[in-house]
């Protein structure tokens, strides 16, 4: 028997589409039946090891044992929201009653961006850090990548869990890393210049503002060695077609996008086809509730992301409350059994905004947006409250090339094509190029502006 | 070697790294032994078998039958 060339994996591996061919295209009855052990698995330890969950399931008057099938955990087990977590984080610093594990065993602690109120704690074990990262290979085989490519990693560091987790990832399948750290974007561009990675790890806007600036410094990335981009943090290529188009055109680039939520895997990588993201069925169970009567929505309408996460045992979570509207199938083309979230999240149920008896999601505003030629990806969407409505406006910078005599046709433009297709008419208020702040991590695109006691929970 | 096979080499495996850990007193070959079993226990959930949540569980539920 011969040996492989080191630092490859054997050519019939290497040959795969799949990471796993074997549980990416498991018949749904096999995945189903797996799922009922480990959601079983899951509540037992759950409930043995964390005061919160006993608490929640003897205020249920559930006993794990109660759990004889995935109905039952849909129906009986109680719904868990991030807010409940981050009350018990407050009241007793920093995991409150929710670690499952020894503090010894907590390897790695991360915490959310705050974006939609106070930051979570999250807790990683060792072996959490190992199943959190293959969530990525997922996604990064799936779109090609393999271990002879170079990662770059446009990314600060700090606490934030989306790409340390693909850095957990990059490990796993064996890349290069290339870290930017601290670098500003210019710095950024001169060591992708300099080091020629092949990959570029990074926001979607954040991509996007490297090659503006690299525009300014007459770099055309779209000729750099990069080959792939891969993004998490915000919406981005899947859930925004024209923000893959802008991707894909300054880098030259294929570019592949993964659903994450930083206390539970990152979760559902992105599906070749580039048109939704798989949930990574082996780190969770997930279904589609109904955000007001808390029902099942069937496969192919549209409902809140309801995840039970195997990955996280220092932090376990059990119907956990993603607030993502999404729209699910359970077949898909590229061969994956796992269910699909088609255009990955739809909308927020704690970002909508009723407008004059209209739900507006901030999602179907931006992808309007990116449709309107002229418009740039730099938008925001200012929340108010006007004579007892809630009200939206959004306040966008015309591309630098648009002359400003036009700028007011542009707004015109994306007026009318929300009014049409959300049946709601906004103010779109055209601001000068480069007014508006930019972001390295997750771009702040809502304003809200309204009174705090007229703001959903998560929103204060 | 089918899929079944490889499981069951892996179990034997994980049988071989239980009897390592017997008694070792060196640190950083207890945690390597550690990490190796680790990774096996993930490979078996990944070939779609029903294993603990976690191996340590699976290690308390031996010391409880012995």
């Amino acid at each position: 028997m011969t040996s492989p060339p080191l630092g490859s994996l054997n050519s019939a591996s290497m040959g795969s589409p799949f990471w796993n061919r074997l549980t990416e295209t498991m018949p749904r009855a096999q995945l189903d039946k797996l799922h009922l052990h480990r959601v079983q698995a899951l509540a037992h330890y759950a409930y043995e090891n964390t005061p919160f969950y006993r608490k929640k399931f003897d205020n249920a008057g559930l006993k794990p044992s109660d759990i004889r099938s995935l109905d039952d955990l849909k129906r009986k087990v109680p719904i868990t929201d991030k807010s409940e977590i981050i009350e018990l984080q407050q009241q007793r610093p920093p995991y409150g009653d929710t670690l499952a594990l020894p503090m010894d065993f907590v390897a790695h602690h991360c915490e959310t961006s705050g974006t939609t109120g106070l930051p979570l704690a999250i807790p990683y074990s060792t072996y959490d850090s190992v199943r959190y990262g293959e969530s990525w290979v997922y996604g990064f085989w799936g779109l090609g990548i393999r271990p002879s490519d170079t990662l770059y990693f446009a990314f600060g560091w700090g606490n934030f869990a989306g790409f340390w987790s693909a850095y957990w990832g990059a490990r796993r399948l064996g890349c290069r890393v290339i870290s930017g750290g601290g670098l500003d974007t210019k710095g950024h561009i001169e060591a992708i210049l300099r080091m020629k990675p092949t990959v570029l790890i990074s926001t979607p806007t954040f991509a996007l503002r490297i090659a503006a600036v690299a525009a300014e410094m007459g770099v055309d990335l779209s000729k750099s060695s990069i080959k792939f981009t891969y993004h998490a943090g915000e919406p981005g290529p899947t859930a925004l077609p024209g923000m893959r188009e802008q991707i894909e055109k300054a880098w030259g680039a294929k570019a592949g996008e993964l659903l994450g939520i930083a206390e539970v895997d990152a979760m559902a990588p992105g599906c070749p086809l580039g048109d939704g993201v798989h949930v990574n069925e082996m780190n969770l169970y997930s279904w589609s509730m109904d955000p007001i009567s808390q029902d099942e929505v069937p496969d192919g309408e549209i409902g809140e992301n309801i995840v039970t996460g195997y990955g996280n045992t220092a932090q376990p979570l059990l119907n956990y409350r993603t607030h993502d509207l999404v729209r699910r199938r359970s077949t898909c083309a590229c061969g994956r059994t796992w269910s699909k979230l088609e255009g990955a999240v739809l909308g927020r149920t704690d970002f909508m905004v009723t407008v004059r008896g209209t739900n507006v999601y901030q999602t179907a505003v931006e992808n309007i947006l990116n449709k309107v030629e002229g418009i740039s990806m730099h938008y925001e969407l200012v929340l108010t409250h006007e004579e007892g409505n809630d009200a939206m406006t959004v306040r966008f910078e015309p591309e630098a090339s648009i002359d400003p005599a036009n700028w007011q046709k542009l707004a015109s433009d994306a007026g009318d094509r929300i009014h049409k297709a959300l049946h709601v008419r906004l103010k779109v208020v055209p601001v000068a190029p480069k007014s508006l702040p930019r972001f390295e991590l997750k771009t702040k695109r809502i304003i809200d502006q309204r009174p705090k006691e007229l703001r959903r929970a998560l929103d204060r | 070697m089918d899929i079944q096979q490889q499981i069951m080499r892996i179990r034997q495996a994980r049988e071989l790294i239980a009897g390592a850990l017997q008694g070792v007193d060196i640190p950083q070959i207890e945690a390597m032994l550690r990490n190796a079993d680790m990774e096996l226990h993930w490979a078996l959930w990944n070939l779609g078998e029903p294993v603990a949540l976690r191996p340590e569980l699976e290690y308390a539920a031996r010391a409880d039958m012995s």
